[in-house]
């Protein structure tokens, strides 16, 4: 079953709302579950998680220093009489993940619908085209980007540099290095396509006509009544 | 034949290797490659020429299959390792580049293996001088032209003294003069025992200069 992706973005704000808005780990873990769930049956694409492996030492640093700066609660290892890790802190921590876990897998949702389709989306919310359209660039670009990041690194690596072995003050110096062509790259390929777009009449006219147009049906009107009334219900026993 | 083989300082022993499961692009390949040997890659496109240079170099895996650089396993190296041994040329210079300026970009390598400033200054206007890259020195290398970004590459590459040179396109976007000097400067790095295994389109600078040409198609080499 298709659904519209106007409906789909509207089940991605309600998880991501929820993830903001929520603060117990219990209910938290009932969203990501859901999100889980609801991101399986739209065929999402999980092979992020194999990616975001590579982030579970950064998740948990980030965990481990909510613990530390927003210390609360009973104290679980103390040093010099310091709490360097609290129950408190350590929730807030969990907190942070699943969160951001949620964020991501509802993003997934997505998956089913092309660019395209997105653009048209936003552009029949009265979002203007030119920012619709930046969007979906930036969407498009992002695996670019990382692969040419990768690219340097593994040039400055075959320049007999062994990352591993350079102490913390030099693998950031090396991790400096990947900004700048990655910048220039950036930069210059937004000058290519911006003569690109317009040579081929972009913004030619003050009207734009479109040839895919997006209508919704009752299954997209049953899951954005759904997924927001499932939000508001939710938001309002959780805030009264 | 055994003992030349052993005698080769890069080996691919029976290697394949896929993008996509089930999808072999390279099957079953063993090929040796000498110092003080130019030998050619060549193929049609997509036939996995830059791939197989990558897999020399150690920026890819094989599926199956063993790389030995200088003897040793190439799993049990490290990238910093293998670049301290092959210099690798990639087709789009500028992927390589990544410093401010021509002169830091050739410096990278040794200021960071903490040499001192006089052996690093004395390195540099080396390979500024046989670079012919005079009055570049303080140019952004994305400011230069394509040609003198990739004498760039190669300068920042040889600064390091590998043993071992994969070019992937060298001759790329170069003029029939430059192309010249180019065979010249791999002829004297020939010369002084380097290997060098150039993968290439360019018929005409294969011929002037390969020792040894393999073919890459379907997925098997052959020399040719």
């Amino acid at each position: 079953m298709k659904f519209d992706p106007r409906s789909k973005l509207v089940l991605v704000f309600s998880f991501s709302s929820l993830a903001v808005f929520v603060k117990d780990i219990f209910l938290l873990l009932i969203v990501l579950l859901l999100s889980f769930l609801t991101s399986n049956y739209f065929k999402g694409d999980w092979s992020f998680l194999k990616r975001i492996k590579k982030f579970i030492i950064l998740f948990l640093g980030i965990a481990f220093l909510q613990s530390i700066f927003a210390p609360a609660g009973e104290s679980l290892l103390t040093i010099s009489g310091l709490p360097i890790l609290t129950l408190g802190g350590l929730a807030k921590g969990i907190r942070v993940i699943l969160r951001m876990m949620i964020i991501i897998v509802s993003a997934t949702i997505m998956r089913g619908s092309s660019s395209r389709e997105i653009i048209q989306a936003l552009v029949q919310w009265k979002i203007p085209y030119e920012i619709a359209f930046m969007v979906s660039l930036a969407i498009r670009f992002l695996p670019i980007l990382r692969d040419e990041a990768k690219d340097v690194f593994t040039a400055i690596q075959l320049r007999g540099i062994e990352v591993e072995e350079l102490s913390l003050y030099k693998r950031f110096k090396v991790y400096s290095y990947l900004f700048m062509p990655v910048l220039s790259g950036v930069i210059y390929r937004a000058r290519e396509l911006s003569t690109s777009i317009e040579s081929r009449g972009f913004r030619a006219y003050p009207e734009r006509t479109s040839y895919i147009k997006l209508r919704l049906s009752l299954k997209d009107y049953i899951l954005m009544i759904t997924s927001m009334l499932f939000t508001l219900i939710i938001l309002i026993l959780y805030f009264i | 034949m055994q003992e030349n083989y052993n005698k080769a300082f890069l080996k691919a022993n029976n290697i394949s290797f896929s993008y996509k499961k089930g999808e072999l692009l390279l099957k079953d390949i063993t090929a040796s490659f000498y110092k003080g040997e130019f030998v050619a890659i060549i193929g049609p496109n997509g036939s996995g020429k830059t791939t197989f240079g990558k897999i020399l170099s150690g920026i890819l895996s094989v599926d199956t299959g063993k790389i030995y650089v200088d003897s040793v396993n190439i799993e049990n190296i490290s990238l910093g390792k293998i670049g301290k041994k092959i210099g690798y040329l990639f087709q789009e210079p500028e992927r390589q580049l990544f410093a401010p300026t021509v002169r830091e970009e050739i410096a990278f390598a040794h200021s960071f293996m903490g040499k001192t400033k006089e052996f690093i200054d004395n390195k540099v206007s080396e390979m500024i001088e046989i670079f012919s890259l005079q009055g570049l020195e303080n140019a952004s290398p994305y400011k230069i032209s394509r040609g003198e970004r990739q004498r760039v590459a190669l300068a920042a590459i040889l600064t390091n003294e590998p043993s071992y040179l994969i070019l992937d396109e060298p001759t790329t976007g170069l003029d029939s003069k430059r192309k010249g000097k180019l065979a010249e400067f791999l002829y004297e790095l020939k010369k002084q025992d380097l290997g060098l295994a150039v993968i290439s389109h360019d018929k005409d600078f294969i011929v002037e200069n390969a020792d040894r040409v393999l073919k890459i198609s379907g997925g098997v080499i052959n020399e040719v």
